[in-house]
């Protein structure tokens, strides 16, 4: 906007706030916490959907993890690994959270299926538009055993053996059994 | 890891998929390569495997390919609760409070409350809930990314020969632009000031840049806090005390510390973030 009109600039505004030029370090904790959110909200938005968790309840549950994670920087406790840190977080908030919706679904007599839908799937439109290929692949994953599901939507994510390992409570052995059982699904039915 | 044990058995799939993944131990990693060499059957397994992640991965990009919701407004969420998370529960708390165990417990009960708070008002913002009840999101501080600043090229003379320091009025479809970029769009209006970050008593331009939604009296950091900062620099520039363009730069930097700064105070006072909303 302000392009089109002469004579005004647009103030640089530093990266670090000025307050911090002598203070921590390593920077303000909610700079920090913000640049990961930038780098890990979509990620953590797409496992917690591949958990069967809403776009909204996941974005319930991002806010809670950056809100711990803020607290975490700020007590100044171990920033080791702060990609598994979150993924665990946010999967066991989403774990917990689902338990509850089950729980008030029983309470209120409905089956829970509705609630522990998955995200919802292609329109007729897209289906159209997949290839059938596209379509079996998605339903050999949709058919997947959830921990199996689970560990492919963290590899795909970026996340390492040793990482989804830890965030699953698996032993590394389980991983790669698990991620080598679901590979040979998909491969059976690209093959089809 | 076991490999085979005998010359003529084959890979599992296992030990192909570790192999792929480069997850193997070196010695592994030799035995499987030389079996490889020799082996067509599973030289062609190993493949497979390798095009099963190909379209893993494809259908799950696909799946959420321009479906996730945008990140402004649950980013500008964020930024608002630590904000108040660090108000309510400062970690280098001052002497009075360090002995009583009964505040740290108020002091989290409060936090725990605005986080509740927020993550009521973000799911709020995502499904559209709550309409037509308004939303009421807090910002006390802007998004440097949505709203940087901007001032006009102007001199101190200028700027002081000013006779009328308010803020003149943000059309209502700038101020709903603003809403929207933060992801707000069916707040209350009544509880912003759609503001400008730098005012234009001191040069602030009329740009979606420098506009930002500032909560009135949802948090201690308020825009009327800000209003009597504005006033203190405006003062200080005009006086011949403060460069114009320090001022800008320092309440487009973080305001917040500008007013800490020249108000020598870690919290508003009470008769800046009391004064009632116009």
């Amino acid at each position: 906007m302000a392009s089109r009109i002469t004579g005004w600039t647009v103030l640089p505004v530093s990266p670090v706030p000025r307050e911090l030029d002598h203070g921590d370090a390593r920077g303000r904790p909610e700079e920090e916490v913000v640049a990961l959110f930038d780098q890990f909200r979509d990620p953590l938005l797409r496992y917690l959907s591949s958990l069967g968790i809403q776009f909204a309840d996941g974005e319930e549950v991002i806010q809670e993890v950056f809100l711990s994670l803020f607290q975490h920087l700020r007590h100044g406790k171990a920033r080791d690994n702060l990609r598994g840190w979150l993924f665990r977080v946010a999967h066991n908030l989403a774990l917990k959270r689902r338990y509850r919706t089950l729980r008030e679904s029983a309470s209120l007599g409905k089956t829970g299926a509705e609630e522990l839908a998955m995200a919802p799937g292609p329109s007729p439109e897209e289906q159209v538009v997949n290839s059938q290929t596209q379509q079996r692949l998605q339903a050999v994953v949709q058919a997947l055993p959830e921990q199996d599901r689970r560990c492919l939507s963290l590899r795909a994510e970026g996340l390492r053996y040793r990482e989804i390992a830890e965030i699953l409570d698996m032993s590394l052995g389980a991983v790669s059994l698990s991620l080598g059982r679901s590979l040979a699904r998909i491969a059976r039915a690209a093959e089809r | 890891m076991r490999l085979m044990k005998h010359e003529d058995s084959h890979l599992t799939d296992q030990q192909l998929l570790l192999d792929v993944e480069g997850q193997l131990s070196t010695h592994d990693g030799k035995l499987v390569r030389s079996h490889l060499d020799a082996c067509w059957k599973c030289r062609t397994r190993r493949q497979e495997i390798d095009q099963a992640i190909a379209d893993f991965v494809r259908v799950y990009q696909r799946e959420f390919e321009g479906k996730l919701p945008p990140a402004e407004g649950p980013r500008a969420l964020l930024r608002a609760q630590m904000a108040q998370l660090s108000a309510v529960a400062p970690i280098a708390r001052s002497r009075w409070l360090a002995p009583s165990r009964r505040i740290d417990w108020v002091l989290a009960a409060a936090a725990c409350g605005l986080a509740a708070l927020g993550l009521y008002l973000v799911r709020a913002a995502v499904t559209g809930q709550g309409r037509p009840h308004r939303q009421t999101v807090i910002v006390s501080i802007p998004d440097s990314r949505l709203t940087p600043g901007a001032a006009l090229l102007a001199s101190r003379q200028t700027v002081c020969a000013q006779a009328n320091t308010k803020n003149k009025a943000v059309p209502v479809a700038l101020q709903r632009e603003v809403f929207q970029e933060y992801g707000i769009s069916g707040a209350e209006p009544q509880a912003y000031e759609v503001d400008y970050l730098v005012t234009p008593a001191l040069g602030g331009a009329d740009d979606i840049r420098n506009l930002w939604p500032h909560s009135y009296s949802a948090t201690a950091w308020n825009a009327r806090v800000k209003d009597a900062l504005e006033d203190r620099l405006r003062e200080m520039v005009c006086d011949g005390r403060l460069d114009l363009t320090e001022a800008q730069r320092e309440i487009a930097g973080d305001w917040i510390a500008a007013y800490k700064k020249y108000f020598h105070t870690d919290h508003p006072l009470e008769e800046h973030w009391k004064q009632r909303a116009p």
